[in-house]
C-alpha cells in the first residue's frame, strides 16, 4: 500500500468577519496550507473537498468555492459530508495512484446562516422534522440515555477543563456568536461554540513529517429509533478499523481529537471508544488533556469542517506545534469525523510522527 | 494607463457589503408505498404499524420497505401495541415555527412488540417546572399513543401520553 503524508496544514476559525466573504476564507485556509506545505502550487494535481449546500446557503456551492481552494485546472472532487470523510476520499485517490498530491478543504459559516434552521432542515420531511428533531435534540436524547444509566457525577469538572484547554488554543473561538437554548438534560456550557471555519490539509505520496497511518468508516442506521444512542457503534466500528488499518490499539494512541456537536456527545465517544469504562467518561475528561487537547466543540464548531479541523489539531500534535495545548511529544494520535443527522456517518484516521 | 496615484492596494477602508438571502424553494417529498402505509394506518385505523426483516426478524417502527442492517426487503406488516415504554426523552425550550410552543418533550419510545422505536411529542406532561417534570420522565414511564381528533396520516396525528 502506498504511504501518505500530512505536508501541510491549516485552520482558520473566526466569527463574522465582514471584512472577508466565504471565498477569502477559504483561500486564506488553503494558502496557508500550501504555504506550510513548503511546495509549490504546480505540485499540487487535486483537491476535494468537503461543504453543505444547506450550511453554505449556495446551490452547487462548491461551483462558488472550489476555485478558493486551488481547484483551476485541477481534478477537483466535492464530498457532501464531514471533512474526516473528505480527507479518508482523498486518501483512497492517492492510494490508487490517480493523484501524487491532494488539498483537502473544508468549511462551514455559522455566521451566514440561522444553525437552528440549517439543524432541523437536515431531518427528513416524513418522519423528523415534523415532530421537531434537530442535532442538539438528538444529542439531548442520547445525554439523557446515558443519565439514566449513569448520573450526572463529575459533570461540572470536566466541562470546566475542557474549557479551560479551549481558552488555551490560540486557533479557536470560544465565544459561540449563536445563543441556543439548551434542551434539557443539556446545559449551555455544553453547547457548541458556533464559528466560522475553513480548514485545509496538504497530503501527499512524498515522505513528510506526519504520516497517515490508517482509516475506518462506518455508518449507522437513519432511522433514530434503530440506534444505539449511547453505543456510537458507527464510531467504534470506523475506529476499530482505522486503529486495524495502522496495525496499532487504542493502547498506542497518545492523543485523540474527537469531533462531537456537544461535550455530551464528546463524553459518550470516549466511553464508546474504551477510552473510559462506562459511566466514568466526565471524570476521565477531567484527568485527561489528551483527549480533545484542543478543547473540541468548545474551541468553535460547524459541520461539515470538524473532521478536518480534528485531524489539523492532531497533526499539529504529533509535530509539536500545537503551542500552548502542546501534549508531552506524542507519537500517534487518533481523529474522527461525524456526519450531520446525529453523528450517522463516522471516519476516523490514525495519524502518525513519522 | 493609470498614473500611480490611482493604483488601489488597500481595500481594507471600505464599508463590507451584506446581503440578505433566503431560500425558500417548494418541494414535493414521495413518500413512497411503505411510509404511505404506514401513515394511511395511523389515519384511517389509528393503530402503528412495522415491517419484519425476513432475516433478523427485528420488527421495525415505523415500517419501511427494506431493513437496512440486513439489507433485506421486508413484506410482513404487523400492529404494534399502542403502549410502550419511554426510553429516553428531552425537553426542547426554544421556540421554531410550525411546531408546538415549547417547553416541548420529545421521546424516544419503543411499542410493544416492537423492536425499534419511535421519536414523538409527549403532550399532558405539567412543564411548568422543567426539573420536575423530567424527574417524572426520568422513571421511564409507559406511555401510549393518543390521535388528534383528525388524522391526516401524518406524524403530527399522534403524540405519547403518560398510561398513568
Amino acid at each position: 500500500m502506498t504511504d501518505l503524508f500530512i505536508e501541510g496544514v491549516a485552520l482558520d476559525a473566526s466569527w463574522r468577519d465582514r471584512d472577508r466573504s466565504l471565498t477569502d476564507l477559504i483561500f486564506d485556509a488553503v494558502r496557508a496550507a500550501i504555504d506550510d506545505s513548503g511546495q509549490p502550487l504546480e505540485g499540487i494535481d487535486s483537491v476535494v473537498l468537503a461543504a453543505h449546500d444547506l450550511v453554505d446557503g449556495r446551490s452547487l456551492s462548491s461551483m462558488v468555492t472550489a476555485p478558493a481552494a486551488a481547484a483551476y485546472l485541477r481534478d477537483e472532487i466535492r464530498y457532501g459530508d464531514d471533512g474526516a470523510g473528505a480527507f479518508a476520499a482523498a486518501m483512497t485517490r492517492l492510494e490508487a495512484g490517480h493523484n501524487r498530491r491532494t488539498i483537502v478543504a473544508g468549511w462551514g459559516r455559522a455566521s451566514e446562516h440561522d444553525v437552528d434552521a440549517v439543524s432541523h432542515g437536515l431531518f427528513d420531511p416524513f418522519f423528523g422534522r415534523p415532530v421537531g428533531l434537530d442535532e442538539l435534540a438528538v444529542s439531548a436524547l442520547r445525554a439523557q440515555a446515558w443519565i439514566q444509566r449513569h448520573g450526572t457525577a463529575g459533570r461540572d469538572a470536566a466541562w470546566r477543563r475542557r474549557r479551560e484547554r479551549a481558552a488555551r488554543n490560540p486557533r479557536a473561538v470560544t465565544q459561540s456568536g449563536v445563543q441556543q437554548s439548551a434542551p434539557y438534560p443539556l446545559r449551555p456550557e455544553e453547547l457548541p461554540v458556533w464559528a466560522d471555519f475553513a480548514v485545509a490539509v496538504v497530503m501527499s505520496t512524498e515522505p513528510a513529517g506526519v504520516k497517515v497511518a490508517g482509516m475506518g468508516q462506518s455508518s449507522d442506521p437513519y432511522h433514530l429509533g434503530d440506534r444505539d444512542l449511547v453505543g456510537m457503534p458507527a464510531l467504534v466500528d470506523a475506529a476499530g478499523k482505522a486503529l486495524a488499518d495502522a496495525g496499532a490499539a487504542l493502547s498506542d494512541v497518545e492523543v485523540v481529537e474527537l469531533d462531537a456537536l456537544t461535550g455530551f456527545d464528546e463524553a459518550l465517544a470516549v466511553e464508546a471508544l474504551g477510552l473510559a469504562e462506562p459511566g466514568s467518561a466526565f471524570g476521565y475528561l477531567a484527568e485527561h488533556d489528551s483527549v480533545n487537547p484542543s478543547g473540541g466543540c468548545a474551541a468553535g464548531y460547524c459541520a461539515p469542517a470538524m473532521g478536518l479541523a480534528r485531524i489539523v489539531e492532531a497533526t499539529l500534535q504529533l509535530r509539536g506545534t500545537a503551542g500552548p495545548v502542546q501534549q508531552d511529544a506524542p507519537r500517534r494520535a487518533l481523529a474522527t469525523g461525524s456526519s450531520t443527522i446525529g453523528s450517522q456517518t463516522q471516519t476516523a484516521i490514525v495519524l502518525e510522527a513519522a | 494607463m493609470a498614473a500611480d496615484q490611482d493604483l488601489i492596494t488597500d481595500v481594507t477602508d471600505v464599508e463590507p457589503v451584506e446581503i440578505p438571502g433566503r431560500w425558500d424553494f417548494a418541494f414535493t417529498y414521495f413518500a413512497g408505498n411503505a411510509a404511505s402505509r404506514f401513515f394511511a394506518e395511523i389515519r384511517e385505523n389509528r393503530r402503528v404499524m412495522g415491517t419484519r426483516c425476513p432475516k433478523c426478524r427485528r420488527l421495525l417502527v415505523p415500517a419501511r420497505s427494506f431493513c437496512d442492517a440486513c439489507f433485506e426487503r421486508t413484506t410482513e406488516w404487523v400492529p404494534v401495541s399502542n403502549e410502550g415504554t419511554l426510553e429516553t426523552f428531552t425537553i426542547i425550550t426554544a421556540a421554531f415555527p410550525g411546531l408546538p410552543e415549547p417547553p416541548v418533550v420529545l421521546a424516544y419510545v419503543t411499542l410493544d412488540g416492537a423492536d425499534t422505536a419511535l421519536v414523538n411529542v409527549v403532550t399532558g406532561v405539567d412543564c411548568s417546572d422543567i426539573d420536575a417534570a423530567a424527574a417524572r420522565l426520568f422513571e421511564q414511564p409507559r406511555v401510549r399513543l393518543s390521535f388528534v381528533a383528525e388524522p391526516q396520516g401524518r406524524m403530527t396525528d399522534f403524540s405519547f401520553v403518560l398510561a398513568d
